[in-house]
């Protein structure tokens, strides 16, 4: 269907509006990363020299001590949440409503992170519950290979969801 | 001799839901600085810093600043460049114009910002807001729109220090009252207690008169050296005393407080604006803090030293922030109810600041020679502070 107002956009993809990352090995060096995600892993990088366990990953240089020499090591995949919002009318295009985030705590190297918790209906879930990691389908965007023609990028992303009781 | 920054004049246009192009905007709040300021000619000006964030998304104008000074008949000899620090842009401006002055490579410099958010079709800005964020990290958790970010600071303040709902309304109360005859404010309406605590839910805790409105507007003003200003004007001088701008982390992963309402980096610039400034936070007479959120307010005069941690409630229902109680803050009724378009927000704060040095606001602080700017930018990111006072530091 042709873009309103702007037909010539017809079936072109516009990066400046996708709300997902670029996540292929072609665009970005914090790639291993999703690759991770895919086998159901929370990973990050940590520095070789330095033992600095950055989050979010670097796909360059440890911020600690500017070394290259990284690699990526597993993060605990249960929380506990501090404190969750939940938002319910005017959840922004993407998203779908109730669009909840929590601040969760983790026994690790990474103490706490604001995380979006899917699969919860409102009212579910209360300070101090645990909460697991969870891996989700995202959509798929076009990249130009050159004589190659157009691939298809696959792409996931993360959020937590409760743990059943 | 050494130069010292002083702000000139300015103004700001009609902020609200506006029907006009950003570049309106621009030529709007450029006339109300001018027409502030008897004398000024547009040639006088040699330089030109315009704020602006959206205007790459929702305006389809990167390199703005040659296409403002087109719009506004300069021709910048010093500098012209755009910045972005998303809500501190405007404060981020008037920091590198006093730096720019009191070095001697600018006399006379415009500080604008401006932004155009409401787009033909409302749902692009609320999108667009993903990119205020951490873009891969952030946005993708669905937290370009800050309400779910300081519901959740809010919450963090109200476990921590007791922090109640009726503190939170009486900071939408005092900053509505404070703008309810400001002409070019975006709410002009009074506000009682209760319409406040029953207003409809936005994230609890927050509801209507908690969250700022998204806002379409400009504003600019003129920053000089003393020894300039004096041939355009007999008002009193308003120097720029000092400022201090802190990032420790731009993400909630790595937020330097001990928790969501502990804002260390703010702690850190208030600590480095005061000292620059040489004064006390006891000597602040008044302050435009950043309102996005009534909790922000409360956690602001806080971390200033107003009053001491977790007791912002209290100080914001006890009317400590209205005329007459010990420090007024917003008092041409802030972000809450002028508006926030994010690079022009830092300039309306300024020359608010100003006007009340000057004895010449529309809330006016009996005997205001110190006043303060702050801001906050993005997922509580950044912090941005500004100390004005009538007297140089010596």
């Amino acid at each position: 269907m042709p873009v309103v107002g702007i037909p010539i956009l017809d079936n072109l993809y516009p990066v400046s509006m996708d709300l997902w990352p670029v996540e292929a090995k072609e665009f970005n060096k914090v790639w291993p990363f999703y690759e991770n995600l895919r086998q159901g892993r929370f990973t990050t990088t940590k520095c070789k020299d330095c033992g600095h366990i950055a989050f979010p990953p670097r796909g360059v240089i440890c911020p600690a001590c500017y070394s290259e020499n990284l690699e990526y090591v597993d993060l605990p995949k249960k929380g506990k949440v501090v404190v969750l919002s939940e938002e319910v009318k005017g959840v922004p295009l993407g998203y779908e409503s109730p669009l909840i985030h929590a601040v969760i705590e983790f026994d690790g190297p990474v103490k706490r992170m604001i995380s979006k918790i899917v699969n919860c209906p409102v009212g579910a879930l209360k300070r101090g519950d645990e909460v697991q990691f969870v891996v989700f389908d995202v959509p798929p965007m076009p990249i130009e290979k050159g004589k190659a023609g157009t691939i298809t990028a696959e792409r996931v992303f993360f959020a937590f969801e409760p743990v059943n009781k | 001799m050494s130069r010292n920054a002083v702000i000139l004049g300015g103004g700001q246009c009609k902020w609200g839901i506006r029907e006009a192009h950003i570049m309106d905007l621009f030529q709007e709040a450029g006339k109300v600085c001018l027409d502030d300021i008897p004398g000024l000619k547009p040639a006088d000006i040699d330089g030109l810093i315009v704020a602006t964030s959206y205007a790459g998304r929702c305006s389809f104008q990167v390199n703005t600043a040659p296409v403002v000074a087109e719009r506004l008949g300069l021709k910048p000899t010093s500098i012209c460049t755009r910045c972005d620090t998303l809500c501190a842009g405007g404060s981020t401006g008037i920091i590198l114009a006093k730096g720019l002055v009191e070095s001697g490579n600018a006399d006379i410099v415009m500080v604008t910002g401006g932004e155009k958010l409401y787009t033909p079709q409302k749902w692009e800005i609320f999108y667009s807001e993903l990119a205020s964020v951490d873009h891969d990290w952030e946005a993708t958790h669905g937290m370009g729109l800050p309400p779910p970010f300081f519901s959740l600071t809010a919450q963090e303040h109200m476990i921590h220090y007791g922090t109640k709902k009726e503190d939170l309304a009486a900071v939408s109360v005092a900053n509505y009252n404070y703008a309810a005859e400001n002409p070019v404010a975006q709410m002009q309406k009074r506000l009682t207690l209760e319409e406040a605590m029953s207003a409809p839910s936005v994230v609890p805790p927050l509801t209507l008169y908690d969250c700022c409105p998204i806002t379409d507007g400009a504003a600019a003003c003129i920053i000089t050296t003393d020894e300039i200003a004096k041939k355009y004007t007999n008002r009193p001088l308003v120097y720029l005393r000092g400022c201090a701008q802190v990032s420790l982390s731009s993400l909630s992963v790595n937020f330097p407080g001990e928790h969501l309402a502990d804002w260390k980096h703010m702690r850190v610039a208030a600590e480095k604006a005061y000292k620059r400034a040489k004064v006390s936070p006891s000597d602040v007479k008044v302050a435009q803090t950043h309102d996005c959120f009534t909790i922000s307010e409360v956690i602001e005069v806080e971390e200033l030293g107003f009053c001491k941690k977790g007791e912002g409630g209290a100080f914001c229902s006890s009317k400590q922030i209205e005329i007459g109680g010990k420090v007024p803050v917003n008092t041409d009724g802030g972000l809450l109810a002028v508006g926030h378009p994010f690079g022009a927000t830092g300039i309306r704060q300024g020359v608010e600041i100003m006007k009340q040095l000057q004895g010449r606001a529309r809330n006016q602080v009996k005997g205001a020679d110190i006043g303060l700017t702050h801001n906050l930018s993005g997922a509580n990111a950044e912090h941005t502070i500004l100390i004005y006072g009538i007297e140089p530091v010596k």
